[in-house]
């Protein structure tokens, strides 16, 4: 304490120091009076024998700790005038050290968030999903199950603590006269605990809730309840009308408890008669695993359970399957996302490489033009260790400068991706924000370099010749060493920012590739909306007719409307999978097809041609005839080059239709071209449409194409349904085209956005590299460029000589960039579409861009030694 | 004093202040007397070395200091020992005994 007290006593300890020594002078001027001297005498022997009092104080001061706090303090002072006297120097060390620092921790607190630590639940490492893989088609699989099935599971294996299930359905909460279309789950008992997550508000479902003939309630997501209820407490204990039953709210679910996706939840379990013996009902599980058991365990356990079970339902059981057990993240990060990720945390680990590199080059560099400041300096006397003090100094200013404004640049990048971050691609439960552990990691690779490549210069002073050096200054060639070690540095970042660019470069022609699909049909002025039907009064074809046969026309009278659809998915995706057999003809292997259900204008909505035969009638929708449209693909792989009009077509996949058909036969009458129908980027698969009229089912949608802006009508189509059946409500209403650009081209974009803006700061600071080694060396041979010139040099041929010399690492730098990349390619693969990873195009770009750029920037400096007066160079000393 | 007695001194400046602090405060120009009279005049301690002596000691926590009223009535600067300066004392003459018993053993016997 009194140690730190004197920090700010300052004069009060010099006073201390002078009155101790004035104390001990006079006593011995009063020693010597008293033993017989006169006074004056007295005063000057005293005196002379004291000595120089400022140096001895000035000793006494070193004894003190905060001595050295002074001398950091001087040196700090004086390493922020240097620098501020190099500006250029250090603006450009400080900002490639903040984007290294900034970047990289910006990129891997969004990983660590999204995929390590999703979640608030209880225990989450834990959480598993269950997945019934299709040994046979290795793209398919089922992830929700019957209710019948989660309970065996949670019967028979041994390996879950705990499991819970939930069952997704469409809400329409009827408020006066419009309806809101609500994302409902129905839960099992115990899910609120297995979380382990208290609510917001109220109280979670309890098991008196599920008792049968227990007073319906519900809980409330946060986020609905905030945005869409105005966050109004008093709405606890209410009643709300929700499919026609009215439902308590008794609870606000914790801000980021979002199972399911899910605005409300309901209880619902195996008391429920409703529930028990529907096998069409299908539940996503969530099972916490035991914490010694492997995912692999588990998978093979439930296998062995889900064999028996498929003795029970052969219908729901593909021929060779197994249950895959995976982390719950799994389920809600795309694995493409997962990767993508992946591979943007290495490209910003080649970015703080680059930043570092470039640092370390810039000090190089400025370290060898003072090489004969030092020289000067340690021949005046200066202690190699006050050298190192001060250059410590310097790169504490850099190193301060730089983490400061690269925690600022991190913290606007975790704002900025957040902000711009696609949907669907991370867990809505997540919440990304700055990671502390990683941002302590860049800082400390970071300062680290600065440290390092800072102290280069007081090695070199101590260690060479100081007669050497000081003749050296000027005289051309010198330093081959550390030259060398710069030219590495340099070439190392080339290599390092050509990886950068060429992915960026796959990226580009991957999303301009996917741009590019021929997609088969128009998505642009097309209204989709899902309209969710209630299963109880629509439930066969006839009742599904009566609501949207009035419904079609309704809308059909909306002023600028064209055509209108009804339809069971959503472009680009077609319609339930499932097995089919045409009529003579027999395989071996299994044939598949898409089945849609649709109306009549369905074709005519997207734009896609007829190629052969006719399309169904509104008649024929009505009355609900067996006819069947393909497209070509169906037509080419299954009826080869036979004309299929007129041949029939069985469907005896149990998925295609919702609700059981007697007759599976239905009479080809049309063919269609080909459209896409499983997303831009997977291939075309056999497909087909039926009149939806067939079959009953409740999840329907529809598409209206207008001469407008399909978003202007919104409101029209929904007062049209309201019109149709007041308890019915229409969710997501979209521009079609809108749909696809945030499920099809988001992703991709961003992608594209992270790797290009990292390749920008890349090429940036391998420019600034690449120029301020060439200036340095150029600066340093003024002497000898401007003796070839006396000597009769032309411009061109110093201009040739210093691009010569920038060629030479630029070159190995790319070539080893480019053994690099094609090293790298595979990881590569996975995230680019309809472009190899050896793109030549690509490739040549990038290389004719990195020459390119490395010659302008050596050129700009060689330019500038051939305006040298070789006379002036000739004195320059 | 001599250029040997300066360098003699250096080493075991340190021990003899403790010592002579260790019997009582005592204000730096009294150290130097009583150094100077015990030793009968032959050290001779300059203040040049004395004074960055003691803080460096002050500041190592072996001496704390005190502003108390001399016998004249002036303020000076006493120096007391600590409990670690003490244990430090004993250690370093400790070491000087050994040192100073190997010297003589060594003078004695090669004769």
């Amino acid at each position: 304490m009194r140690r730190l007290r004197r920090l700010w006593q300052k004069p009060l300890v010099e006073r201390q120091l002078d009155s101790e020594l004035k104390f001990h002078l006079e006593k011995q001027i009063a020693d010597y009076v008293s033993s017989g001297l006169p006074p004056e005498e007295a005063r000057r022997r005293a005196s002379l024998e004291f000595g120089g009092v400022e140096r001895f104080k000035e000793e006494c001061r070193e004894a003190r700790w905060e001595h050295h706090l002074d001398i950091i303090v001087q040196d700090f002072r004086f390493a922020v005038r240097g620098l501020a006297k190099d500006r250029r120097f250090a603006f450009i060390a400080i900002l490639a050290l903040a984007l290294g620092i900034g970047a990289s921790t910006a990129i891997f607190s969004v990983v660590y968030n999204a995929l390590f630590q999703p979640f608030v639940y209880k225990d989450s490492a834990h959480l598993v999903v269950l997945r019934l893989r299709d040994l046979d088609q290795p793209d398919y699989w089922r992830g929700v199950f019957t209710l019948g099935e989660f309970q065996e599971f949670q019967k028979q294996n041994q390996l879950f603590d705990s499991a819970v299930a939930n069952l997704q359905d469409d809400m329409v909460y009827a408020v006066g006269d419009s309806n809101m279309e609500l994302a409902g789950n129905y839960v099992t008992p115990g899910c609120f605990e297995f979380y382990g997550v208290a609510p917001f508000l109220g109280r979670w479902l309890e098991p008196a809730d599920y008792q049968p003939g227990a007073a319906p309630v519900f809980v409330m997501r946060y986020a609905t309840w905030f945005e869409k209820f105005g966050a109004d407490s008093a709405l606890l204990g209410k009643p709300f009308s929700l499919n026609a039953v009215s439902r308590t709210l008794v609870g606000i679910a914790a801000p980021r408890f979002v199972w399911g996706g899910a605005d409300l939840w309901m209880p619902r379990g195996p008391e429920d008669p409703k529930v028990i013996r529907n096998e069409r009902q299908f539940w996503g599980i969530v099972a916490r695993i035991k914490s010694n058991v492997s995912l692999q365990e588990a998978g093979a356990n439930l296998t062995v359970i889900a064999q028996q079970l498929s003795a029970i339902y052969p219908n729901q059981y593909p021929k060779r399957f197994a249950v895959e057990v995976l982390p719950f993240v799994y389920a809600v990060v795309p694995p493409r996302f997962r990767e993508a990720l992946y591979v943007f945390s290495a490209a910003v680990g080649l970015l703080l490489l680059i930043g570092c590199g470039n640092v370390a080059n810039l000090l190089l560099a400025r370290a060898a033009t003072r090489e004969r400041e030092f020289a000067v300096r340690s021949a005046l006397g200066a202690s190699r260790f006050r050298l190192i003090r001060q250059l410590l100094a310097e790169s504490f200013a850099l190193a301060l400068g730089g983490a400061l404004l690269g925690i600022f640049f991190a913290w606007a990048g975790v704002k900025t991706i957040t902000a711009v971050i696609p949907h669907f691609t991370i867990a809505s439960e997540t919440v990304i924000e700055m990671n502390g552990a990683v941002l302590l990691f860049a800082l400390v690779v970071g300062i680290c370099t600065v440290f390092i490549f800072g102290l280069v210069p007081a090695l070199q002073a101590s260690r060479c010749d100081l007669n050497e050096s000081l003749r050296e200054t000027g005289k051309g060639g010198g330093g081959t060493g550390r030259g060398g070690l710069r030219n590495a540095v340099i070439m190392l970042e080339v290599a390092l920012s050509l990886i950068l660019l060429v992915t960026a470069g796959l990226f580009m022609r991957s999303f301009i590739a996917l741009q590019h699909v021929r997609l088969g049909l128009r998505t642009d002025h097309v209204l989709s909306a899902r309209v969710p039907l209630p299963v109880e009064r629509y439930k066969s074809g006839d009742q599904l007719n009566s609501f949207f046969r009035p419904l079609l026309t309704r809308l059909k009278s909306i002023p600028g409307v064209v055509y209108v659809a009804e339809s069971s998915t959503l472009p680009p995706y077609g319609g339930i999978r499932g097995e089919v057999e045409v009529s003579g003809k027999s395989h071996q292997e299994k044939w598949y097809s898409l089945l849609q259900l649709c109306s009549e204008d369905y074709f005519s909505v997207l734009r896609i041609p007829l190629v052969e035969g006719r399309n169904f009638t509104e008649d024929e929708v009505n009355d609900k005839r067996q006819v069947v449209v393909i497209n070509q693909t169906f037509q080419r792989r299954y009826f080869g080059k036979d004309n299929p009009i007129g041949q029939k077509i069985q469907f005896n996949g149990e998925q295609h239709f919702p609700q059981e058909i007697k007759d599976k036969w239905f009479e080809v009458i049309g063919i269609v071209a080909d459209a896409r129908n499983r997303g831009l980027q997977e291939p075309i698969d056999p497909e087909t449409w039926v009149p939806y009229t067939v079959t009953g089912s409740a999840m329907r949608g529809i598409l209206v194409r207008t001469t407008n802006n399909p978003a202007t009508i919104v409101k029209a189509v929904a007062k049209e349904i309201w019109a149709t059946d007041p308890s019915v409500a229409m969710a997501e209403p979209y521009p079609l085209d809108q749909f696809l650009d945030v499920f099809t081209f988001a992703q991709p974009r961003f992608g594209l956005w992270i790797v290009g803006i990292f390749a920008g700061i890349g090429l940036a600071l391998v420019t600034i590299g690449v120029y301020s080694v060439i200036a340095y060396s150029t600066a340093r041979r003024t002497h000898e460029i401007g003796l070839r010139m006396a000597l009769g040099a032309a411009k061109d041929d110093v201009i040739k000589m210093v691009l010569r010399q920038g060629l030479r690492f630029i070159a190995a730098g790319i070539a080893t960039g480019l053994a690099a990349s094609l090293g790298l390619s595979r990881i590569i693969a996975g995230q680019i579409w309809g472009v190899s990873a050896y793109d030549p195009l690509t490739l040549a770009a990038v290389v004719a861009l990195l020459t390119i750029i490395g010659m302008l920037a050596c050129w700009v400096p060689a330019r500038r030694a051939t305006r040298i007066d070789p006379m002036t160079a000739l004195r320059y000393e | 004093m001599g250029q040997e007695k300066a360098e003699f001194l250096k080493g075991t400046l340190d021990m003899l202040i403790l010592k002579i602090v260790a019997a009582g405060p005592i204000h730096g120009y009294a150290i130097s007397h009583r150094i100077q009279q015990i030793s009968r005049d032959f050290f001779q301690i300059p203040q040049g070395s004395l004074y960055p002596a003691l803080h460096r000691l002050e500041e190592r926590g072996w001496l704390t200091a005190e502003w108390k009223d001399t016998e004249t009535g002036r303020e000076a600067k006493f120096y007391k020992l600590t409990r670690m300066g003490r244990k430090q004392l004993e250690t370093e003459v400790l070491n000087w005994e050994q040192l100073t018993n190997a010297v003589s053993l060594i003078l004695r016997t090669v004769e």
